[in-house]
């Protein structure tokens, strides 16, 4: 039992040293105040402990100490213990804080809502609740199952635990050359986050042990939804729209399936890649160096998790630059695209391997297949017919400055898998369903954030008898709205319909 | 001083201070999703045009699926693996199923039903197996009184390791009294499979949507799939549940736009919140179905690893005598890592073989069953063999080799069924 407090306690460690991380970056303005400030700050605080402390697992190991809890968790607390300490010296003074966390708990209760949007919330977070229990449930209970997570993923870790530090995994040759000073399995050349995560799970934890060895994947994966809300919150969605926003994402069942089945890179990848985009353009709007930091931190996880999570990182330039030159951005970014996919088709005559992947002109798409994968197996739910449908009645929206950048960055993904799924020799994959559904999770959530988004632009457009809401002729730097019972009673309420 | 922004149809408040902020409308992107209509009423008025909707989609696909009579009076029959015979192959009833494990000299398998049943009462036959051969040629076969010299036959197809039902209600020799359904298969048989019974059905309208919901929240179990694919209940469906209910949306929507479009004036619903009630609700109804799913499959988990430590819950696992052979040779072998290669024929024993020996020194070819040359070996390596052909020890000689290459000297160190464990001399 102690083992599993441990473990518990390692993990919360974690979670409020990337907190404290996050609260010591340099900022203007409070962050917690904001719209959905609290919840991103809390959620993206999860996601950054965890990245940041497989970081200094890379340090213990090139400075050659041996892993412990002693050399993970103390220089973690001491640092949470100082950066927090600050953090609250800090918001002492301007006594927003607690302030702040306790504004984040009324509207976790839902009192900020009335009647049937009250009812709505707490049934949509009761739903939420359940789901992560459930998952709980199921990720503290099964050994490592799914088959790459012991083939190539959890072998690293299980060296690297029982080794105390990090050991270099090679391919068969050099393998045979290192004669037992390098190691082997099915993915000598991957990342290896995924194991690190492992690593630190099993010093908490005390003993290697392959199925709580998980449990910070399902961590992962609450503090992600957490901080969907938030940023969902600072997109100017209202509390009920960014949790079901927010339902949305935690609810397909394919990511539900990485969490329960925890053990690949695919997941954690996706959660990485979407909050970076989305700290991204956070960044754009406050223009606080502490985003920026933050961005960049989530971006640089996913290259250090899968392979692939180097193109997926790239794609914040074309949102940057969409969101810089919202005139010129879309048609440089345009351009951009043309000339990759053009180089791409050049680059095809000649059969090249990239990341691994055989490309090669070879166009012979399985439909059936990918029919399957995306509209009629239950992977997704309904998430492809809704961007079909949003795509299609937002056509109009989709460059508008709110949209664009991630229209963007969904673009750019697409144009990616549709090279991988369609041009290289990962369109087998396609036909036996073992690949089609993963690389397409690593996008999953931005086009769960960029549906949502056009949907509300193209909502905004429709011609209603109904008065037209207030709009703010100017919005604050940092995205808070002031509520209309602040106004002067004398003030004439803007663009209000006769 | 009133709201200008309540909407008419709710009472007017007073936009003072001591009242809490307008929630949904305090900005314009709170306007978006939900709050330009008068909420409630538009989301039940919603909820019914999707609701009629989804009867209308249900019915044209009745339209096409029910073969005979929607209301047929007849009774579903069944018959179960006891009620079969095997006059050609090899096979033997195992827990209810009749289990197949080989053709017999021609390379065929018969099975066969004594039936009495009216042909025109019974649209579909359904045959219950499993791990089918995809390859295998499979024909339903009957005789009936109609033609009592003559044995009818219809090809059945194979999908998923599953027999899809028979439509038989317009084909000409499905005719009379019915004496006599078999299943006859031609092919390379590599694989047992199993039937564990065959139904005779009216497939009426009632019938057909029963089995479509059987599809539906047919238990998905985890298994080495699952990782890629969620399928949404059976593996095969006739009508998958996502696409019921776009169908449903688009249809609903389709007849809001048209409602709209020539009586603009009257009962106005904001379509933008239909959309999105109707989307949220059609998603809800498919999440119901997965966490239902999820729920089972928690218990499943429970039953099979609830209350273990790791080492119990993997002598719980599908590979349990696997790793109860790691396990006892790992106690053979150094406490620190030492060099292993791993022989076994299927890519699942070898590969989980090696996962189990980390942290030491494994190799284990992951695609392909190799094992690299006697003189990539050295004094001190290690070698286990886990159902594998082709590896031969002399004990008098201490010699060991493979696949027919160059013996190397060798120790055995624990042998066990179909397995052993060498440490390289």
């Amino acid at each position: 039992m102690m083992d599993i407090i441990g473990l518990l306690l390692g993990l919360l460690l974690l979670w409020a040293f990337g907190i404290a991380c996050l609260q010591a970056l340099p900022s203007r303005m409070n962050r917690w105040t904001a719209a959905g400030g609290t919840t991103w700050m809390i959620g993206a605080g999860g996601m950054a402990g965890l990245f940041l402390a497989t970081l200094w697992l890379r340090v213990l190991s090139l400075a050659g100490i041996r892993f412990s809890v002693v050399a993970i968790t103390l220089p973690l607390l001491l640092a949470t213990l100082a950066l927090g300490g600050w953090a609250i010296y800090r918001s002492g003074i301007r006594g927003t804080l607690m302030a702040s966390v306790r504004e984040a708990l009324g509207e976790l209760s839902g009192r900020t809502l009335e009647g049937t949007g009250r009812i709505l919330w707490r049934l949509l977070l009761a739903w939420l609740i359940l789901r992560y229990a459930m998952l709980f449930s199921e990720v503290t209970t099964r050994p490592l199952f799914p088959w790459d997570a012991w083939t190539q993923w959890a072998t690293k870790g299980r060296v690297w635990y029982e080794l105390g530090r990090i050991v270099p995994f090679e391919r068969a040759d050099a393998w045979f050359a290192a004669g037992g000073s390098a190691y082997f399995d099915a993915g000598p050349h991957y990342p290896g986050t995924v194991g690190l995560i492992q690593v630190l799970s099993s010093n908490f934890l005390g003993r290697w042990d392959d199925t709580l060895m998980n449990l910070p994947f399902w961590m992962l994966s609450v503090a992600f939804v957490v901080a969907i809300f938030g940023a969902l919150r600072a997109m100017e969605f209202s509390p009920l729209s960014a949790l079901a926003g927010t339902w949305l994402i935690a609810s397909l069942p394919l990511a539900n399936t990485h969490v329960a089945l925890a053990g690949y890179a695919d997941l954690p990848l996706a959660m990485y890649f979407c909050a970076g985009i989305l700290a991204c353009l956070r960044w754009h709007k406050s223009r606080e160096p502490g985003d920026a930091v933050l961005a960049v931190l989530l971006l640089a996880a996913c290259p250090l998790l899968k392979i692939p999570g180097r193109i997926w990182a790239l794609l914040a330039l074309p949102a940057l630059i969409v969101a810089w030159l919202p005139t010129r951005g879309p048609r440089i970014v345009a351009i951009g695209y043309a000339v990759a996919v053009f180089a791409f088709l050049l680059l095809a005559q000649t059969s090249p391997v990239i990341m691994g992947y055989h490309l090669h002109l070879d166009f012979s798409a399985d439909w059936e297949a990918l029919a399957n994968s995306f509209l009629l197996y239950d992977n997704w739910h309904l998430l492809w017919y809704g961007t079909i449908a949003v795509a299609l009645l937002g056509r109009r929206e989709l460059l508008k400055p709110q949209v664009a950048p991630l229209t963007a960055v969904v673009v750019g993904g697409v144009i990616f898998l549709a090279f991988v799924l369609l041009f290289t020799n990962a369109r087998d994959w396609v036909s036996d369903q073992s690949t089609v559904n993963r690389a397409t999770l690593h996008m999953a959530p931005v086009v769960v954030v960029w549906m949502l988004v056009v949907f509300r632009a193209w909502a905004r457009t429709l011609p209603t008898a109904l008065p037209a809401p207030p709009v703010p002729m100017s919005l604050p730097a940092q995205g808070v709205i002031e509520p209309l019972s602040s106004l002067p009673a004398t003030t004439p309420p803007p663009l209000i319909a006769p | 001083m009133s709201d200008p922004l309540a909407h008419p149809d709710e009472p007017q408040r007073a936009l003072t201070g001591d009242e809490a902020p307008l929630p949904a409308l305090e900005t314009p992107a709170a306007h978006a999703l939900a709050p330009r209509a008068p909420s409630t009423l538009s989301a039940v008025r919603t909820l019914w045009i999707l609701a009629s909707a989804l009867f209308v989609v249900l019915l044209g696909y009745l339209a096409f699926a029910v073969p005979a009579s929607w209301f047929p009076s007849s009774p579903p029959l069944e018959w179960s693996a006891r009620d079969m015979t095997m006059p050609r192959g090899t096979g033997a009833v195992v827990n209810n199923e009749l289990v197949v494990t080989g053709t017999d000299a021609a390379g065929q398998v018969y099975i066969a039903v004594v039936t009495d049943l009216k042909a025109r009462d019974y649209a579909t036959i359904t045959w219950h197996a499993r791990n089918v051969p995809a390859d295998a040629k499979v024909h339903f076969l009957w005789r009936s009184d109609y033609a009592p010299k003559k044995i009818f036959s219809i090809p059945v197809v194979v999908e998923a390791g599953r027999l899809q039902p028979v439509v038989l209600a317009k084909d000409p020799g499905w005719l009379g009294h019915v004496t006599g359904i078999g299943l006859a298969m031609r092919g390379n048989l590599q694989q047992q499979f199993a039937i564990s019974g065959v139904a005779a059905k009216p497939s009426g309208a009632f019938s057909v949507l029963q089995d479509r919901a059987g599809e539906w929240l047919a238990f998905e179990r985890w298994n080495g799939t699952s990782i890629n694919a969620v399928t949404g209940g059976d593996d095969v469906q006739s009508l998958p549940l996502p696409l019921l209910l776009a169908a449903s949306m688009a249809v609903a929507l389709a007849a809001m736009w048209a409602w709209q479009r020539y009586r603009p004036a009257t009962d106005a619903v904001n379509i933008a919140t239909a959309i999105a009630v109707m989307f949220v609700t059609c998603w809800l109804v498919l999440d119901a179905r997965w966490t239902w799913n999820l729920a089972r499959q928690i218990q499943a988990t429970a039953a099979q690893y609830g209350h273990k430590d790791w080492v119990a819950k993997h002598m719980a696992a599908e590979d349990a005598a696997l790793f109860d052979f790691v396990q006892r040779a790992r106690a053979e072998m150094p406490a620190t890592p030492a060099r292993i290669f791993i022989a076994s024929e299927p890519d699942y024993f070898r590969e989980r073989a090696a996962y189990h020996f980390y942290p030491h020194n494994v190799f284990a070819e992951p695609r392909r069953n190799e094992l690299p040359p006697a003189s990539s070996m050295k004094p001190g390596d290690w070698m286990l063999v886990f159902q594998r052909r082709g590896v031969q020890f002399d004990p008098a000689a201490g010699k060991l080799r493979w696949d027919g290459g160059e013996p190397v000297s060798a120790q055995l160190k624990l042998r066990v069924e179909g397995g052993a464990l060498f440490l390289i001399q």
